[in-house]
C-alpha cells in the first residue's frame, strides 16, 4: 500500500507535458465509469427480475444527488471516448507522435463542445423536472440502497482475498516468489487490439445511448405516464420505468427487437472493454501475489456474471405484469399520479 | 547571477526518510550547466553531496536526475534555459531505488536491458571474403534513430507503467530491442518479439509519451515502442 501512495504522489509531482495528464484523467474517467457500468447492468436487471427495487432504484436516480453523478458520468464518457481515439489511432500510426501533443488539446476542446449542448439539454430536463416540485428520495433512502452494493463489493473482494490466501498456503507460494510467467502471452496481443477497436465500436452506440436516454428523453421521462418511449412508438401507459424499459426491449423493427440487440453489442463491448482497463489498472498497482490473483478473479468472474446478468435480462424481457407490480409495490402509485397529474 | 539549489538528500545511514537541502550560489554564469552547480555545492558548501557523473558533455549519460521536476542530464541542461529567478530543484530519478542523494541503483534497470538480447545476432553465416555483412542505405536508416541510446534511463524513469511495476522492461529496453529487431542482417527478431510480447513487455505501454521529450539524445521514443507493439502482430517491416 505504501509503494501505491509513492507511485500516485510522485506520479502527480512529475511534471509530464499534457500527455501525462491525458492518461490520468482517461484512467480515472474510465474507472468512473466502470463504477457506474455495474450499477447499471444489476439495477437495468431489476426491470426484468425485480420490478419494485428497479422502481425505486430509478426514483432515486431523480434526486439530485445522481443528477450531479449523472454530469459527471457524461463528461467521463466522453473524454474517455475522445481522447481513446486519439490513443488508438497515434498506436496504429506511431510514426504520428509529433502531433500528439496538439491531438491532446484537440481532445480536450472536442470534449467540451460536445459536452457544452449536451449539457445545456440535460439541465432543461432538469430544470423542467423541478419545475414540478416533485418529491425525490431522500439521501438517507438513497445510502441505504447504495450502501448495498458497497457491501457486496466488499464481501466479493474479501471472498476473493481469502481464497486467494488459501490457494497459495495449498501450494505453499511465497508472496513475492516468481513473478508472472515470462512467456508471450497471446491473449495480451488480442486485449491490447480489442481495447481499440472496441473503443471506436463503442463511440457511437454510447454516442446514440446518451442521445436517447439523457438528450432526446431523461431519467425524468422515464416515469412520465402516456410519454412516449424513447425509440419506440409504444406510450408508457403506467408511467414506470419498468414499462419503458418493457416498451423499448418489445419494440420490433421488422420482427427484429432492435433495442435488445442494441444493448446487448453495447453491454458485451462495454463490459469487456471496461473490465479489462480495470485489469490494467490493478496489474499496474497491486504486485503481491495473493491481492493481484484475487483482484483478477474479481475483474474475470465479475465480468463474466455481469454479461451473463445483463444478458439474461434483455433475453426475458419484462412481462406486463410487472408493470402493475412496479406501480403498486413501490409505493409510487400516488406519487406518480400527483406529479403526472399535470 | 545568483542561484538557489534545492537538492533532495538522503543519506541511508543517517536519514530516515529523504529532506530538501537548499544551498545559494553566487558568481553562477547562465551558461553554467546543473552539473557544474552541483559540482561547487559538493567543492564549496557540502562534500557529502552524492551524485554519478563521468564525461560531463551528455555523452555517458551518467548523471540523469529529475531537474524542476522532469528527467534531464545534469550536464546538457543551462542555467540560461531556466528560469533561475527561482529555486532551481533537483532530485533523483524516480522508480529507482536511491543509493544515496542523486545516486539510484541502475541494476534492474541494466538487467531489462539485458533480457531483450540487446546484441547482435547473425542471420547469415560470415560472408566468404571474411569481410562486413553488407546492407543498403535504407535499410540502416530503418533503425538509425534507435541507435542512439547511450542508457541513462531518462526514458524509463519518467514512465509513469515502470513506476507503477518495475515488473515492465520500460522504454529504453524497447528502444534497445527495436535497434535490433529492425535491422536487416540480424537474425533473432522473432526472438526479441516474443520478450516483447511478455507480460512485462510493450503491452504495459500506454502510450503517455513522458518518454519522447525526456529523451537528451531526442530519440523518437514512443515512435520506436509503437512500432515494436505492430512487429508483434503484423511482422518486422
Amino acid at each position: 500500500m505504501t509503494t501505491l501512495v509513492t507511485t500516485i504522489s510522485e506520479t502527480l509531482r512529475y511534471r509530464g507535458k499534457i500527455g501525462q495528464w491525458s492518461w490520468a484523467l482517461h484512467r480515472l474517467a474510465g474507472l468512473g465509469v466502470v463504477l457506474f457500468l455495474v450499477l447499471h447492468v444489476i439495477d437495468t436487471s431489476w426491470a426484468a427480475f425485480y420490478p419494485e427495487q428497479y422502481a425505486k432504484a430509478i426514483a432515486e436516480y431523480q434526486s439530485p444527488l445522481f443528477t450531479v453523478g449523472e454530469f459527471v458520468l457524461v463528461a467521463a464518457l466522453v473524454y474517455h471516448a475522445i481522447n481513446g481515439l486519439r490513443i488508438a489511432y497515434l498506436d496504429y500510426q506511431p510514426h504520428l507522435w509529433r502531433y500528439q501533443r496538439q491531438a491532446a488539446y484537440i481532445v480536450f476542446g472536442v470534449t467540451v463542445l460536445i459536452l457544452i449542448p449536451t449539457f445545456a439539454v440535460m439541465g432543461s430536463h432538469v430544470a423542467d423536472f423541478w419545475e414540478g416540485d416533485p418529491e425525490v428520495p431522500g439521501i438517507v433512502d438513497i445510502a441505504e440502497t447504495q450502501v448495498q452494493f458497497l457491501i457486496g463489493f466488499i464481501v466479493i473482494v474479501a471472498a476473493a482475498l481469502v481464497l486467494s490466501f488459501l490457494v497459495s498456503l495449498v501450494f505453499r507460494e511465497s508472496e513475492h516468489g516468481d513473478k508472472s510467467p515470462r512467456r508471450p502471452s497471446q491473449i495480451d496481443v488480442w486485449l491490447w487490439s480489442f481495447m481499440r477497436w472496441s473503443g471506436v465500436l463503442i463511440l457511437p452506440l454510447v454516442f446514440g445511448h446518451i442521445l436517447m436516454i439523457h438528450m432526446i428523453g431523461s431519467v425524468f421521462e422515464i416515469t412520465a405516464a402516456d410519454a412516449t418511449v424513447v425509440g419506440t412508438t409504444a406510450a408508457n401507459d403506467t408511467g414506470t420505468a419498468v414499462e419503458f424499459v418493457g416498451e423499448r426491449w418489445d419494440h420490433l423493427v421488422a420482427g427484429v427487437a432492435v433495442w435488445r440487440l442494441y444493448d446487448g453489442a453495447l453491454l458485451a463491448l462495454v463490459v469487456i472493454h471496461g473490465f479489462n482497463g480495470l485489469r490494467y489498472v490493478i496489474n499496474d498497482y497491486f504486485h503481491g501475489r495473493v491481492v493481484n490473483r484475487a483482484l483478477n478473479w474479481v475483474v474475470l468472474f465479475g465480468g463474466a456474471a455481469l454479461i451473463i446478468l445483463g444478458m439474461a435480462a434483455l433475453i426475458a424481457g419484462v412481462e406486463e405484469a410487472a408493470y402493475e407490480i412496479a406501480l403498486d409495490k413501490s409505493g409510487l402509485r400516488d406519487a406518480a399520479i400527483t406529479w403526472l397529474g399535470g | 547571477m545568483e542561484v538557489k539549489l534545492r537538492i533532495r538528500r538522503f543519506n541511508p545511514e543517517k536519514d530516515q526518510k529523504p529532506w530538501w537541502g537548499e544551498y545559494t550560489l553566487k558568481d553562477v554564469e547562465k551558461t553554467n550547466s546543473i552539473l557544474e552547480l552541483l559540482h561547487r555545492v559538493k567543492w564549496e558548501q557540502d562534500g557529502t553531496l552524492t551524485l554519478r557523473r563521468s564525461c560531463a558533455h551528455g555523452v555517458c549519460g551518467s548523471d540523469a536526475m529529475r531537474i524542476n521536476g522532469v528527467n534531464r542530464l545534469a550536464c546538457k541542461v543551462l542555467i540560461q534555459t531556466l528560469n533561475a529567478d527561482r529555486t532551481i530543484q533537483v532530485e533523483p530519478i524516480l522508480g529507482l531505488k536511491v543509493v544515496k542523494d542523486l545516486v539510484v541503483d541502475f541494476e534492474p534497470f541494466f538487467e531489462h536491458y539485458r533480457s531483450v538480447m540487446p546484441y547482435f545476432v547473425a542471420a547469415t553465416s560470415t560472408p566468404t571474403d571474411g569481410r562486413e555483412r553488407k546492407q543498403s542505405p535504407e535499410d540502416r536508416a530503418r533503425f538509425d534513430d534507435t541507435t542512439k541510446c547511450i542508457l541513462c534511463a531518462c526514458c524509463t524513469t519518467s514512465c509513469p507503467s515502470f513506476w507503477a511495476s518495475g515488473e515492465y522492461v520500460g522504454p529504453a529496453a524497447i528502444v534497445a530491442a527495436h535497434r535490433f529487431i529492425f535491422d536487416s542482417r540480424d537474425g533473432a527478431a522473432a526472438d526479441r518479439l516474443n520478450i516483447m510480447a511478455e507480460p512485462g513487455g510493450v503491452w504495459r505501454c500506454r502510450t503517455i509519451f513522458n518518454c519522447t521529450p525526456a529523451c537528451p539524445r531526442d530519440i523518437e521514443v514512443t515512435r520506436a515502442i509503437g512500432e515494436v507493439k505492430l512487429a508483434i502482430q503484423r511482422g518486422v517491416r
